[in-house]
């Protein structure tokens, strides 16, 4: 795909004439070189965990924010260009708020999604001829998590705008062997914990450092909880459960 | 003291002008026409008095005793109507009494117009005057401001376009009694049916030289069909706080109380109450 | 809510607009007037039990003295699929200005349709008069001048009411009567419906009675109620009359059934 360097690469909104949008394609290796991100749902709720790369012994590891909430039944992880996401995570609270105000009832996740992705496409004009508003695709992939009237549910969000729902996903640089230890490993009747302890040991599996407590984290949205940030205790008892930890 | 009481007049202005409104006449929402034929003229009204947007009675009288002979469909203010026909009737009996003769049609309107041109419009009677006398059959309109009309066929009130439209179509010289009397009766339907100030049923008199036949209720297009629940209330709903029982031998020493048996009362119409 | 309408509604006479010609004295300011409402008159009617909610609405439309029509309905599906609204599961009702009620509808209508595309699935009753809710008060300052009622059945297919006032203040309701003869039919309802001032035959005397508890109507009653309270008002109040439309919403779907009215 390098090999054919060309004007294309340049017109965002320009198609090569092989049919292709470089700059979409490029946007989808940046989120490569992303740290993880994995997502599990099960039938008690949706489980997201990310690493962290600590790249510095000096870094406070509290302040690498992987996993945000967009509403209380909401949650998502993010893995390519952290300030792309911004963006993206403060539309969806808009829209997660505004459907509440309007509706008077919460969002439900595809919804939720639908709307993210709607805001990724607008590197090109709008669907209603809004004109363009930003200058190329986001960099950022997101799994997103939550629980609507329908049940738990997770999506898997890119910068070409497309998504799909997943049993499990995993995406980043560690995407590749994770996923297939999620497709070996996952199963229907998994339990929340269970999933925790997956999340984990596939993270471990791929993960450059060694897996610890501070630089990995978790998150799971449920029925009774909604959306929740593992605490550092939390996290030391999910992280001491794996083996050789 | 005969005449209005103007007394309030300073009182109101008063009142007015520190945003009292003026309490409000049942009034105006009519349809009345009349018609001459050869041999009389009719005359008829709806039945529906108004105040607003309400229906104040259902089945109202808007024909109104002159004198034997004639007749006046009134429209406008409600208490106008009567008061002024009143008063005519009043005077044309005492006219009739000292000059030995049957009262004029024209006597009447010439003395509604002078009486109602004086108040300046501020008795809102709008009339249809009709009757027979020796000169023969005759039909006028007289406004509230005074001003008069004298026509073959005449209709008043806010159903009077939609009466005059049929007037206007089916109306032709030399009618028959019966055909005066349908096509007024028609009109009056027009009214009913297409202005909502009119309403119920149709009134029509007939008057003739040397008879009058008053139809009240002559058409009732509109009677109200039966409730499809009973309203009636079990004895005990409602809470008595206390009782106190007075007898006919009680009121008797204060008033006299004639029986009446246990048959239909004597006088006035039947009250609308559920079975 | 009830202040709102009473300042707002011209209810005691019949309404004119665009009358207004420019008032001036000779050399002086000019007064110019723009009154873009006018009342079109009719009643509307909600009642709810516990597995239906009953719509209905008279079909006159009038201005002044004057008969638009006799058959211009103010019931309307909201939802549901094409213009027919097949399917649909929502009932509005609109007295006041029939043009403003004709807006809303049109508003409420294709906000309906476009969240069954957006979140794929049907719009609850609740959500919907929370939407109601705020399209009314998007028009806070030139507000659609109509009494709004939504008619549906809730998460658990019990009877759901809403009513409106014209700037989009709302309330869960069993019970609702809007328009020209709504200070005929309300009285009606609190007794019959709501069983005021009506105590327990069989209870005590005097200060020791006990008032009747309301309890859910059966669907018979309800219509039943409805024509009565309908028939009644077209006796007494000039602007009811012509026809009788009447929505049943239930877990079937919507039944519509149409009586005449007294016409004049």
């Amino acid at each position: 795909m390098f090999i054919a360097r060309s004007e294309y690469d340049r017109g965002i909104n320009t198609f090569s004439p092989e049919g292709r949008l470089f700059q979409v394609e490029y946007s989808l290796e940046a989120i490569k070189l992303g740290s993880t991100a994995i997502g599990i749902q099960t039938s008690e709720g949706v489980v997201l965990g990310v690493e962290k790369r600590v790249t510095s012994t000096l870094l406070e590891t509290s302040s690498v924010e992987k996993i945000v909430e967009i509403d209380k039944h909401i949650g998502c992880a993010i893995s390519g260009l952290q300030a792309d996401s911004r963006t993206l995570i403060e539309h969806a609270r808009v829209t997660s708020q505004s459907h509440a105000f309007n509706y008077a009832e919460p969002l439900s996740v595809e919804s939720c999604t639908q709307s993210i992705c709607d805001l990724a496409l607008r590197f090109g004009e709008g669907a209603e001829g809004e004109e363009s508003i930003m200058s190329r695709p986001f960099g950022v992939a997101l799994l997103i998590g939550g629980w609507d009237e329908d049940g738990p549910s997770l999506y898997h969000a890119e910068p070409s705008g497309t998504f799909y729902r997943y049993d499990a996903k995993a995406i980043g640089s560690g995407s590749e062997g994770a996923q297939a230890e999620l497709v070996n490993e996952y199963h229907k009747s998994l339990t929340l914990q269970e999933a925790e302890t997956l999340t984990l040991r596939t993270l471990k599996q791929v993960m450059e450092e060694k897996l610890d407590a501070k630089n990995v984290q978790l998150s799971s949205i449920t029925k009774d909880k909604g959306f929740r940030i593992y605490s550092d205790e939390e996290m030391k008892e999910c992280v001491g459960k794996l083996e050789g930890n | 003291m005969p005449g209005f009481d103007f007394s309030n007049h300073n009182r109101n202005l008063a009142l007015h002008a520190k945003g009292v409104p003026l309490p409000k006449a049942t009034s105006t929402g009519t349809t009345i026409v009349g018609a001459l034929y050869d041999g009389g003229v009719v005359i008829a009204a709806d039945t529906r008095a108004t105040s607003g947007p309400i229906v104040a009675d259902k089945n109202c009288e808007k024909l109104h005793y002159i004198a034997p002979q004639i007749w006046c469909a009134g429209a406008g203010t409600a208490a106008d109507t009567e008061f002024t026909t009143a008063l005519m009737s009043s005077n044309l009996e005492l006219h009739s009494l000292s000059t030995g003769r049957k009262p004029r049609v024209v006597t009447v309107m010439t003395m509604l117009k002078q009486h109602l041109f004086r108040y300046q419009g501020h008795i809102g009677a709008y009339l249809v005057v009709a009757g027979c006398d020796p000169t023969g059959a005759h039909l006028f309109t007289v406004h509230a401001h005074g001003s008069t009309d004298k026509l073959p066929y005449v209709t008043m009130g806010s159903g009077s376009l939609a009466a005059m439209s049929v007037f206007e179509t089916q109306w032709k010289p030399n009618l028959t009694r019966d055909e005066a009397v349908k096509l007024c009766a028609n009109a009056i339907e027009a009214g009913i049916f297409n202005d909502l100030g009119s309403g119920s049923n149709v009134d029509v008199c007939v008057i003739t030289k040397d008879n009058t036949q008053l139809m009240r209720n002559y058409l009732t297009p509109n009677t109200r069909e039966k409730k499809m629940r009973d309203y009636k209330f079990q004895r005990g709903t409602t809470a008595v706080l206390n009782e106190k029982i007075i007898t006919k031998e009680d009121i008797t020493k204060y008033v006299t109380v004639q029986d009446m048996g246990d048959g239909e009362p004597g006088v006035g119409e039947k009250m609308e109450v559920d079975a | 809510m009830a202040a709102m309408m009473q300042s707002a509604m011209p209810t005691s006479e019949p309404g004119y607009s665009f009358s207004q010609a420019p008032q001036s004295v000779a050399g002086g300011p000019r007064q110019h007037g723009f009154y873009p409402y006018t009342d079109n008159g009719g009643t509307t009617l909600g009642i709810t039990g516990s597995d239906f909610a009953v719509l209905a609405g008279d079909t006159r439309s009038t201005s002044g003295y004057n008969i638009n029509s006799r058959y211009a309905p103010k019931l309307f599906k909201i939802g549901g699929t094409g213009s027919a609204n097949e399917g649909a599961r929502i009932v509005l009702s609109v007295v006041g200005f029939a043009a403003d009620g004709n807006a809303l509808k049109e508003r409420l209508d294709t906000v309906v349709k476009m969240y069954k595309f957006q979140h794929n699935k049907e719009m609850s009753v609740h959500a919907c008069a929370q939407r109601l809710s705020h399209i009314l008060y998007n028009k806070r300052f030139f507000p659609y001048y109509v009494h709004a009622i939504l008619g549906g059945l809730d998460e658990n297919g019990v009877g759901a009411l809403y009513s409106y006032d014209p700037v989009g203040s709302y309330e869960r309701e069993t019970c609702r009567s809007a328009g020209a003869a709504s200070s005929l039919i309300t009285p009606f309802l609190d007794n019959q419906v709501n069983l005021k001032n009506q105590y327990d035959p069989t209870s005590g005397s005097g200060l020791e009675k006990v008032t009747k508890a309301p309890q859910p109507l059966s669907r018979q009653t309800v219509e039943e109620l409805v024509t009565d309270s309908f028939t009644s008002a077209a006796e007494r109040q000039i602007e009811v009359g012509d026809g009788l439309q009447m929505f049943i919403i239930t877990k079937d779907g919507i039944e519509e059934k149409y009586m005449e009215l007294k016409k004049d």
